[in-house]
């Protein structure tokens, strides 16, 4: 018999009380996001280079907080985030480093170049607006992201789904994942990182016949939606995003428990340089406002303040996301080599 | 006269088209050369070369009906196209009528290799005349909207687009030109673009896209991840996969009148 950790259909979208069997970990007392209107204006120049974001979202908030700071003048640098990593490390080797922000889409990216001693340590105050777990000395997430089970519910009812991943292989279920990407391989680090290659490679392994392969995430939930699968493996975003174009979607999320499975991925920010300036554009990006818009244009999980989550995901406290390292998502290449070991890829 | 005034039109508002997105040209084909960006002065050079490579098709079909197809070395069509500037001038600037020369070479090319009457050969020619030469018009079009202002400096870089509605320009773009490399007989490269275009660009765009239209999403879905690799994988005809890239590209362009409505009602963040 197979316990559900959390399981929810959107029809009861943001009924948070209606799961009193989870229990809050981690996500103590914090500060309130603070409102932009108490934030210093920002004076002077800076540069930033940007990871490729959702859409033209980040664009747009840089474009507000340019508005909103006539005397602040802001030199953009956009590419993938993996790239601009790589570009930041040479120029720092080449003592030619120009950057003083780096806006990240994704975590590994940040970590690398933070393992490389290049980012600035960030104040208290600062650090202390965020969640307790997303806390990190030298560098901020901005906005968060969690692995789901999206599920038709027409195929299969919540019961039928296990609440630990690593069961998902000894079930009888159809499943969509798409290995290629970038996403699905942080979420096999995370698995890789915490029970080991042994057991991740035995999982892919089961998994093997019993997924179908898609592109993208997209088509993951996309194909759970037209009944070709039972379920999927993808990030929170897509379910909300199909059921806002498309309300009537047979689709409903399932989260696992303290495994990869409910892993929580951000975006996150850093200074490459010091200054007050880097460091209140950095309040900017935590401000109430930022932090609401991200969740409800991009469907991001707010990660500063006690904001709530976009409808159709439960709070923070009430999801249980593993403890990983999330900068060390970035070591994917024993990931490739285990996917390809096990013939995923 | 009336066809040939809605080419010339449907050439103009291409061209104006790519004067917005030519920031993110893409070029699969090495050095473009500085040249592009000074048409005008380059003009009576690109129209030698295409009258030389019309001499140069001309000598191949005339050793090819006197000596046979080994004589005739078709295969130096691909070469001489290869080598001439007006190659990168036209695949920097339309990059549709680049597919069809293309498509012309490797007409005639595959018509003599075949061994195919003379007629058959010269119908070929035919079309590979009437692509260079509507592919000089473009260019000499170009050269005045580059001379005006209007054509944006052509880059060897790519510069990342900054929304989604850029986005989709460069996706639009691009899958024309996965028809050029297509016509060129690169089935990996086309793919290749095909599957890029994608992870790189349309799967940022579909997010915003899917709360908006989730069929037109699950329609492009289907059309960037079968309909076309397999069109290309099975080798189909030019014009086959062609007409896979113009439906795309039609929704791609409803894609964009969606998103830029959406744009005007969008929440201020402060």
């Amino acid at each position: 018999m197979q316990r559900r950790t959390f399981i929810k259909t959107l029809s009861y979208l943001g009924a948070a009380s209606a799961f009193p069997f989870l229990s809050a970990r981690g996500f103590a007392a914090i500060s309130s996001a603070i409102p932009v209107a108490e934030l210093p204006e920002l004076k002077g120049e800076l540069t930033l280079y940007l990871g490729r974001g959702e859409g033209g979202l980040y664009e747009d908030v840089l474009d507000a907080i340019k508005k909103r700071n006539p005397n602040f003048n802001l030199r953009i640098r956009r590419g993938p985030t993996a790239a601009l990593a790589n570009m930041i490390m040479a120029e720092a080797k080449a003592g030619v480093s120009q950057a003083d922000l780096f806006w990240a889409v994704d975590s590994g990216a940040i970590g690398q170049v933070v393992d490389a001693g290049l980012a600035q340590k960030l104040p208290g105050d600062l650090t202390q607006q965020l969640q307790p777990e997303f806390r990190f000395s030298h560098w901020a997430p901005i906005s968060g992201r969690i692995r789901t089970l999206p599920y038709n519910p027409d195929r299969i009812s919540a019961a039928q789904i296990p609440d630990s991943i690593m069961a998902l292989p000894d079930t009888d279920l159809s499943i969509a994942w798409a290995p290629a990407y970038a996403s699905f391989q942080s979420f096999i680090t995370a698995m890789r990182l915490i029970e080991g290659d042994k057991a991740t490679t035995h999982w892919l392994k089961g998994m093997k016949n019993k997924t179908k392969q898609y592109a993208g995430e997209l088509g993951v939930v996309m194909a759970v939606e037209r009944g070709e699968v039972d379920l999927g493996l993808a990030n929170h975003y897509y379910t909300l995003r199909l059921k806002s174009g498309k309300p009537d979607a047979r689709l409903a999320l399932a989260f696992t428990k303290n495994d990869a499975g409910c892993l929580i991925n951000a975006s996150g920010v850093l200074a490459l340089k010091e200054g007050k300036t880097a460091t209140d554009f950095i309040r900017y990006l935590l401000s109430k406002e930022v932090q609401t818009y991200l969740s409800t244009e991009a469907y991001e999980l707010p990660l500063a303040g006690q904001l709530p989550t976009p409808a159709g995901i439960p709070n923070l406290a009430q999801l249980s996301p593993p403890n990983v390292d999330l900068t060390k998502l970035a070591d994917l290449r024993p990931t490739i080599n285990l996917m390809r070991k096990a013939g995923i890829i | 006269m009336k066809f040939a005034l809605i080419q010339t039109k449907k050439m103009v508002a291409s061209l104006i088209l790519l004067a917005s997105f030519s920031t993110f040209s893409v070029l699969a084909n090495g050095e473009v050369g500085e040249h592009v960006n000074h048409l005008t002065a380059n003009l009576k050079k690109y129209e030698e070369e295409v009258n030389w490579l019309s001499s140069k098709t001309e000598g191949i079909i005339a050793a090819y009906q006197k000596s046979g197809a080994k004589a005739a070395h078709a295969e130096a069509l691909m070469e001489h196209w290869e080598a001439v500037d007006f190659h990168a001038a036209i695949e920097t600037n339309y990059v549709l009528i680049y597919a069809s020369i293309w498509q012309g070479l490797y007409g005639v090319k595959d018509s003599i290799d075949n061994q195919s009457p003379i007629e058959n050969v010269k119908v070929e020619q035919a079309k590979l005349e009437k692509a260079l030469w509507q592919a000089l018009g473009a260019v000499k079009m170009a050269a005045k909207y580059q001379d005006d202002g209007l054509l944006t400096k052509v880059k060897t870089t790519v510069d990342a687009p900054k929304n989604s509605i850029e986005a989709l320009a460069v996706i639009d773009t691009n899958l024309h030109s996965v028809v050029a490399k297509y016509a060129e007989k690169l089935i990996d490269t086309s793919t290749n673009m095909v599957h890029d275009t994608y992870l790189n660009l349309f799967e940022g765009v579909e997010g915003e896209l899917i709360a908006l239209d989730a069929s037109l999403v699950e329609d492009l879905e289907k059309d960037f991840n079968v309909t076309l690799p397999k069109a290309i994988k099975e080798q189909k005809s030019v014009e086959q996969v062609r007409e896979i890239v113009l439906a795309m590209t039609q929704k791609i362009s409803k894609a964009k009148a969606l998103l830029e409505k959406n744009a005007k009602n969008k929440k201020a963040v402060f």
